[in-house]
């Protein structure tokens, strides 16, 4: 019994495939954020002098700390903007239904009368 | 000495000429009791900063996104609140009268009124104009299990709205009574 | 998976990184039917799925760098869309299940032994606890062990085994006690 229910759960639940429509235009904005994403790595200086280093680790440091703190809030920013892009679509797609509830109230209220108006 | 007591008296009315002055957001109250009852709430508050920040992750080659995008141009807030039970007449009308009752105040103007035996759906859509411009949309969905309250505050612009149609499926919504058919002649 | 397209995908990750769109466009084909599968039977609906889905795919463009192999990508893109899902569903109270016409067209009929009972373990779902819910797709659907999903999820493995046992006997009880026998179509 067990057995079956698991193996029931297993075919129940197998992956489905989102619409190709969905899928062409997911890939084409993810694709598309990635290129404008990429900045052009730099070209590291050819000049090193041994002095120069110990001075330059403690200066990566801070960049590192202070990318890291920057890495971080991107990633919050990011985060926060998708989230307050569903909100929006949402928040479009609730009001267009409820819209269309005046709309199909509008429409059989005319059509009645229509109707009422040529049976007359 | 009179320059004072002008500027005084100017800062005491000040709030009175705030208060006349028409303001499309309306005061939603938190509805806690219901949201309790409610088997499903969706509560969004989209203010200034949101609404900008969500213009960032718009797509502009997208056609929903990029439909969206001007639709928001402009907005200041976007409030929605709806609440779905599972039983008919969960919700009493006094509980949306808190909202509705801000709809009589001057500046709004009801745009459609709709009651449906079919749905058994009442839709309210008011609109507030300044300077014949939109600046502010309220929308009140009554159904059997179900209420929505959708306030949109900010220079709308109802042909971009209508432009939506065919992203979420917003209809044209033709709201001009139709055309009286000629009485046949005798 | 085998060691010939682990290495493959791995390189494919690495040119991802580098900006190679044709990789970029592998790694999201591969991966996902698994999201979108994840988000779908966690919100419910198609639009919410979709949504979700474009979510977590456009995050982890911003963290490609942090992500070492395909492998710990797929750890990654089902700890996202599970996390974002359960905090979705936090904000409701109940999720409406997909329309079951809905699903069905996305089964693929040759695949289904009882679709009948599969459709009804599919609803049944839906009535769990978002976390017993996300523990059983991802036992299910993605095929992890409880170690796995503990540390998918961040949760204690007895709690992992906790939700497993439980849902299961409910699952057992609300179909085998009910059900006519095997075979017969109710």
């Amino acid at each position: 019994m067990s057995k079956d229910i698991e193996s029931e759960m297993r075919a129940a639940l197998r992956p489905v495939a989102p619409s190709e429509e969905f899928s062409q235009k997911l890939v084409a904005k993810v694709t598309s954020r990635r290129s404008a994403a990429l900045k052009p790595r730099r070209v590291a200086s050819g000049w090193h002098p041994l002095a120069w280093w110990s001075g330059a680790g403690v200066a990566a440091s801070v960049v590192l700390a202070v990318g890291v703190h920057h890495h971080l809030e991107q990633q919050r920013l990011q985060q926060s903007g998708l989230e307050a892009r569903r909100e929006v679509l949402q928040a479009l797609r609730v009001t267009s239904q409820k819209l269309n509830l005046a709309y199909e109230a509008v429409k059989s209220q005319s059509t009645s009368l229509i109707d009422e108006q040529s049976g007359a | 000495m009179r320059k004072c007591t002008l500027l005084w008296f100017l800062a005491l009315l000040a709030p009175a000429l705030a208060l006349a002055a028409p303001n499309p957001k309306l005061a939603i109250p938190s509805f806690s009791a219901l949201a309790q009852k409610a088997t499903e709430s969706v509560t969004i508050t989209l203010d200034p900063g949101l609404l900008g920040l969500a213009a960032k992750f718009l797509d502009n080659s997208d056609p929903q996104d990029a439909a969206t995008k001007e639709v928001l141009r402009g907005l200041s807030g976007i409030y929605v609140r709806s609440y779905t039970f599972d039983k008919d007449s969960a919700y009493q009308q006094a509980d949306i009268d808190a909202v509705r009752s801000q709809l009589t105040a001057p500046g709004w103007n009801r745009l459609v009124e709709t009651r449906s035996r079919k749905t058994h759906a009442d839709v309210d859509i008011y609109i507030m104009v300044d300077h014949n411009q939109a600046i502010g949309l309220a929308l009140i969905a009554s159904e059997p299990r179900q209420f929505t309250i959708v306030n949109i505050v900010g220079a709308i612009d109802l042909d971009k709205l209508h432009k939506l149609e065919g992203q979420f499926g917003v209809p044209k919504l033709d709201i001009d009574p139709p055309k009286a058919t000629p009485a046949p002649q005798k | 998976m085998n060691d010939d397209s682990t290495d493959y995908l791995d390189q494919q990750l690495e040119k991802a990184r580098s900006g190679e769109r044709a990789a970029l466009t592998l790694l999201v084909q591969t991966h996902q039917r698994s999201v979108y599968s994840l988000a779908l039977r966690m919100l419910g609906t198609r639009d919410l799925a979709e949504d979700l889905t474009q979510e977590v795919f456009m995050q982890m463009n911003g963290n490609l760098s942090a992500i070492d192999s395909n492998r710990h990508l797929g750890f990654w893109l089902r700890q996202v869309t599970t996390n974002r899902a359960i905090d979705q569903l936090r904000r409701r109270a109940r999720v409406q299940m997909t329309p079951l016409d809905e699903e069905t067209q996305l089964f693929s009929a040759e695949e289904a032994s009882d679709p009948l009972l599969q459709r009804h373990l599919r609803a049944l779902l839906a009535d769990l606890s978002p976390a017993a819910r996300a523990v059983l797709l991802l036992r299910y659907q993605e095929d992890l062990d409880p170690v796995e999903i503990a540390r998918t999820l961040d949760m204690p493995l007895n709690t992992v085994k906790s939700h497993l046992k439980r849902s299961l006997e409910t699952m057992r009880e609300k179909t085998y006690a009910t059900s006519a026998p095997r075979g017969q179509v109710l």
